[in-house]
């Protein structure tokens, strides 16, 4: 166990000084502040009448100035957005090494390459869940400031609940992208991963058979296409679970055997 | 038998092989490193090198043949890793992090628990004035110096290195020499690559030259010495009078196309005021004795053009 403390601790330190760590944030942190526009627009009848495309945006989702919309949007934003940051953030934890040429400096140590790689998701799902609950926090503040009505709790709680499932399948998305930046000994092989997998999501969800691609269910979960989440069962949460699974065990077993010639 | 060859096999490779599609990076390599010894391992851009240190590392498997470190056969169950240092090709760090936090990272990952060694290694290798300097700004020269700090911090027992001067000013250069010979004579034993002869020569006990994935020479620094080509040269008022001469009295000569006299017995070699003596007392008193011996360079060119196919 310390060895693996002691591995995450490195992998800490590495980010330490990461430029990526903020960009992530300010671009995750878009979508409060957008809600928090359509919710001015809203409230405000002039605002609305000159808001053009973005009034119509807000009208076509059925946005309201409420707290149930506004949690909505920010699980919405955390579906789509999430695959994209997320899959952003897991290819810079795994591919950074073979960018700057350190992979090499890990593979023949007393801290077993699976720790190093266990310290790696960890730094993952770490840097993912503090995106996920910024935006929360950010989106209460907001919210806060802008008066919106106080909510019932049984109202609020299953949107909260809500906002964490999807939180949980967007971030078990990004594990196969690990196995993608070691194949690809880089950053650009899983980002090509993570812009198919957003370009798929949306025609496969489009042509009916999101519920089945591991990558559509977090937005139909989440109601980015609409009143979907209904059509999910338990195949489709399996099967963003297996993907996950899958996407770990392979991405272990991969750097385990395959020869390191970078 | 020496007091070298009493000692244990801290490398040993049996017939080890490994190719990468149609090339063959490693054809039935066989080395034995034994402790305390520098071995320096030697061959042209592509030849093979990295690939064995790599799979001295673990980090390519062989296709056919065994390696063991320390005694024990390397697998996933090794676990000597922290008696081992290295450095892979281009020494590379965490360009945003400084020298001390690139050092803090393999402190951790080799679970080491004396917060002095970094010090230390910072200390020895010169890099004490940037420390706190982020590794995207050190020059070629300290980038290196951090590689090996990386590699050393731990006072491993066996030490990887990959052309481990590159980069280096002479001054780096001949630090880390007189710290690879101190390390040797702590007991350390050290593998390096290189494609320089005369640099690999002036710190190993034993060379061993690989071309093509093929192991084509293994010699000590003595063995090499002998090895090299020597003649003598020689220049009189009348170099083809002086030629007969030489040839009556069962000299190995010849005329060479500069119009020199050129001798290869070793007699003459050992002793060329011989040769001086004979063509004064023969009206040919030389001109010019010059005794030429192989370059290293040309050595290596020459070990490898015999065994290109």
């Amino acid at each position: 166990m310390k060895q693996q403390i002691q591995a995450i601790q490195a992998e800490l330190l590495k980010n330490k000084h990461s430029s990526i760590l903020w960009a992530t944030f300010v671009a995750f942190g878009l979508a409060p502040v957008i809600g928090a526009v359509f919710i001015l627009i809203i409230k405000d009848a002039d605002a609305l009448a000159k808001a053009g495309s973005l009034a119509m945006k807000a009208k076509a989702m059925n946005f309201e100035a409420n707290w149930k919309s506004y949690l909505g949007l920010l699980n919405q934003a955390l579906a789509v957005g999430g695959v994209l940051v997320f899959g952003f953030v897991a290819s810079w934890v795994f591919g950074r090494e073979y960018s700057d040429g350190t992979a090499k400096d890990l593979l023949s140590l007393p801290t077993s390459r699976t720790k190093i790689l266990n310290a790696k998701f960890s730094i993952y799902i770490l840097w993912c869940l503090a995106l996920v609950v910024s935006n929360l926090l950010l989106g209460f503040v907001i919210g806060s400031m802008l008066h919106l009505p106080a909510q019932e709790t049984d109202i609020v709680f299953p949107l909260l609940s809500n906002y964490f499932i999807t939180a949980f399948m967007t971030i078990l998305l990004g594990y196969p992208i690990a196995l993608f930046a070691i194949w690809g000994k880089g950053y650009l092989t899983p980002l090509g991963f993570v812009a198919l997998t957003l370009v798929f999501s949306q025609i496969i969800a489009a042509t009916g058979y999101g519920t089945y691609f591991p990558w559509s269910i977090p937005g139909l979960y989440s109601g980015a296409g609409g009143e979907y989440k209904k059509l999910l069962n338990d195949v489709s949460y399996t099967l963003v679970v297996l993907t996950g699974i899958s996407g770990y065990l392979a991405t272990l077993g991969y750097w385990k055997v395959a020869d390191q010639t970078k | 038998m020496t007091q070298m060859e009493m000692k244990k096999d801290i490398i040993q490779t049996e017939l080890l092989t490994k190719k990468f599609g149609e090339t063959t990076a490693s054809d039935k390599i066989s080395i034995h490193v034994k402790e305390g010894e520098i071995y320096g391992f030697l061959g042209l851009n592509g030849a093979g090198k990295t690939s064995l240190i790599r799979m001295l590392l673990g980090m390519i498997k062989p296709d056919n043949g065994t390696i063991r470190l320390f005694g024990k056969k390397l697998s996933t169950q090794f676990d000597q890793w922290n008696d081992i240092g290295y450095l892979v090709e281009t020494p590379c760090s965490y360009p945003n992090l400084t020298v001390k936090e690139n050092l803090s990272v393999y402190y951790k990952l080799r679970q080491l628990s004396d917060p002095h060694l970094m010090d230390e290694i910072i200390e020895k290798l010169k890099l004490t004035n940037y420390w706190d300097k982020k590794a995207k700004v050190l020059s070629l020269g300290n980038q290196q110096r951090l590689g090996l700090a990386k590699a050393l911090m731990h006072k491993p027992k066996l030490l990887l290195l990959d052309e481990p001067i590159n980069g280096l000013d002479p001054e780096g250069i001949v630090e880390v020499r007189e710290l690879l010979k101190q390390l040797a004579t702590n007991g350390s034993t050290i593998f390096l690559s290189s494609h320089i002869l005369g640099e690999i020569s002036k710190v190993a006990n034993r060379i061993g030259i690989i071309h093509q994935g093929k192991l084509v020479k293994e010699l000590t620094i003595n063995e090499l010495h002998d090895q090299l080509i020597k003649k003598l040269i020689v220049n009189t008022n009348n170099n083809e009078s002086a030629l007969k001469e030489l040839l009556n009295h069962n000299y190995k000569a010849v005329l060479t196309a500069e119009h020199e006299l050129e001798i290869t017995n070793s007699e003459a070699i050992s002793k060329p005021e011989l040769i001086s003596g004979l063509l004064a007392e023969k009206t040919y008193p030389p001109k010019k004795v010059f005794l030429y011996t192989e370059d290293l360079e040309l050595f290596f060119l020459r070990t490898i053009k015999d065994r290109t196919p």
